[in-house]
């Protein structure tokens, strides 16, 4: 693991010094921010298309904001302020799955009883928050609601690597699956896909990964950047697999282009908010261009 | 007497009951299907077909006994669901949507070598060919209908169960569907079938069903499908409300 990232920041530092690669990348945090940027935006630009196939865009967010309320449950209990993580994780999976299984007993549409924990969710989060801001920095609350790469630890960054190939390689073994279960349930069944079981690995992947990324991008946007590129890709693809490709390269640049240019500009700016600017950026590009061709 | 292949098992469903919450969608059902038959099964909307070949799947709760007896040890269940939710946002081809049902690996990677030939051949058999590299979100019901048909064909079933839609009467579609059971009948499939279309139930299905909530009658359709029974069926209300 260590050995892996030295390599590659060996191979940065080396190519920037070589003037292949921008000055600004011999530096070690610069390094991290490029890591982070590679990791979270393929794995958000890929899993985002099975939100959006299974219509959860409105659930990814209410996790977000339950990773809110964790945050400030932990801060609350004292566990350390710049990574509350055991709260976090805690708090956002409970959300998850308590979610899901309200949806299968109630037999409630999923968007109203969303909305209604969605709404909840945010208010018990800021509530907290608000609550805690007296006592502790609000720079620090800022990071976490719209993400700062230049706070990121490597404890960070080891998280982040624990659940992006968690959710990589779950989400590319039972792709099929995922999507099948959400297009028809009962066909899913009679094709040996046990689908009550895979709504909840995928809502607890979607927590995780959520969970992981806030530091970086922020609690707020990280749904954003899972719905944002598939939305833009799904403006430019004829297939699946054209689909899935543009919402991973949109979400990759994205991401390295939010992280890397303010630092280039020296720009004191949150990296969530740089990077979903991108997105949509791209979003509005591929719309213009769907617009065009219908013409 | 010749002696009938048989790949299909019998299905047995003795009292078959089903609520939803307080609503009664099910009451007291009994029904056998038998291998090389086609067994129709038809009724007013919200009569509880859907309902029932679900349960026959072993996918809802209910009360009553349900079995499949097999030959030899449980053989493959096609199912031709009534719709599926295809986004408008997701670009899913014919193609795509046919290799997420029966590979692994994941669809967007392409179809895998595996299956690719038996994709093709489903697909030309209903029709379908020139058209796989079509959305969704392109194609007439009819269409969608017979590419979730030639999903079920995939592996080849020795049950098949189809929950076909009101508004999907596309001639050409219901010819092919015919064409295709037929030739499972012979290999001694058992073929379950939702259907809407009466004129041709009573040409093709070897017995008949006529569900709403209860059985309305149930035999060979050349006794049972006369002029009282059917109209009977035209004028029935949904009777869920009591119990
Ligand atoms: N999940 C559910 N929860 C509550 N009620 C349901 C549910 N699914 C079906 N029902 C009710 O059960 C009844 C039967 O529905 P079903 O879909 O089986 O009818 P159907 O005969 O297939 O109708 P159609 O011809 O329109 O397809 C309907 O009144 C419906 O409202
Ligand atoms: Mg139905």
């Amino acid at each position: 693991m260590e050995m892996i990232y030295d390599l590659f920041r060996h191979l940065i530092q080396n190519l920037a010094q070589a003037g292949i690669l921008p000055d600004s990348l011999t530096y070690t945090f610069v390094i991290n921010a490029l890591l982070c940027a590679l990791l979270i935006g393929p794995t958000l630009g890929a899993i985002g298309t099975l939100v959006v196939a299974k219509r959860m865009a409105f659930f990814s967010s209410a996790i977000g904001n339950a990773a809110l309320t964790g945050i400030a449950i932990g801060i609350l209990l004292g566990e350390p302020v710049a990574s509350p993580y055991v709260s976090l994780f805690a708090f956002s999976i409970l959300f998850a799955i308590f979610l899901n299984f309200a949806k299968n007993r109630s037999g409630m549409s999923h968007d109203t009883l969303i909305g209604v924990f969605l709404a909840a969710s945010l208010a018990l989060g800021s509530t907290l928050m608000l609550g805690v801001s007296k006592t502790i920095n609000v720079h620090i609350l800022d990071n976490f609601l719209f993400g700062s790469i230049i706070t990121a630890s490597s404890d960070d960054i080891t998280l982040l690597v624990v659940a992006v190939v968690a959710t990589i390689v779950i989400g590319i073994k039972n792709y099929n699956r995922f999507l099948l279960s959400g297009l028809n349930p009962s066909l899913a069944s009679v094709r040996q896909v046990p689908v009550m079981k895979y709504d909840y690995i995928f809502v607890i992947l979607i927590a995780l990964i959520t969970v992981a990324s806030v530091k970086i991008v922020g609690a707020v946007l990280v749904e954003a950047l899972l719905i944002i590129p598939a939305a833009a890709a799904r403006n430019i693809s004829r297939s699946l697999k054209s689909f899935v490709l543009w919402s991973v390269l949109i979400s990759t640049t994205s991401a390295v282009v939010g992280i890397i240019l303010p630092m280039q500009l020296e720009l004191s700016i949150p990296t969530g908010g740089a990077i979903i600017i991108v997105a949509t950026i791209f979003f509005i590009a591929t719309l213009l261009l769907r617009i065009i061709r219908r013409q | 007497m010749e002696t009938k292949i048989t790949r299909g098992p019998i299905v047995n469903c003795a009292n078959l009951s089903m609520t939803f919450g307080k609503s009664c969608v099910l009451d007291k059902i009994d029904f056998t299907a038998k291998p090389g038959e086609l067994h129709c099964i038809i009724g007013p909307n919200g009569g509880g077909k859907s309902t029932f070949v679900k349960s026959l799947l072993g996918q809802l709760r209910h009360e009553g006994s349900i079995s499949l007896e097999w030959d030899n040890q449980p053989g493959r269940i096609g199912y031709v669901p009534q719709t599926i939710e295809v986004d408008k946002t997701v670009p899913l081809t014919v193609e795509n949507f046919i290799s997420l049902c029966v590979q692994n690996r994941p669809a967007f990677l392409g179809i895998s070598k595996r299956v690719k030939k038996e994709i093709d051949s489903v697909l030309e058999r209903v029709n379908m060919l020139h058209k796989k590299k079509l959305l969704f979100s392109e194609l007439s019901g009819g269409e969608r209908q017979r590419v979730l048909f030639a999903q079920a064909l995939i592996p080849s079933p020795d049950l098949l169960i189809l929950d076909e839609p009101m508004n999907s009467i596309d001639r050409t579609g219901a010819a092919i569907f015919s064409g295709i059971i037929d030739d499972l009948k012979k290999e001694g499939v058992t073929v379950i079938w939702v259907h809407h279309d009466l004129a041709q139930v009573r040409e093709k299905a070897d017995v008949v069903t006529c569900i709403n909530r209860s059985i309305i009658f149930q035999g060979v359709p050349r006794d049972v499908m006369d002029e009282k029974h059917l109209l009977e069926i035209f004028t029935a209300q949904p009777v869920q409300e009591a119990i």
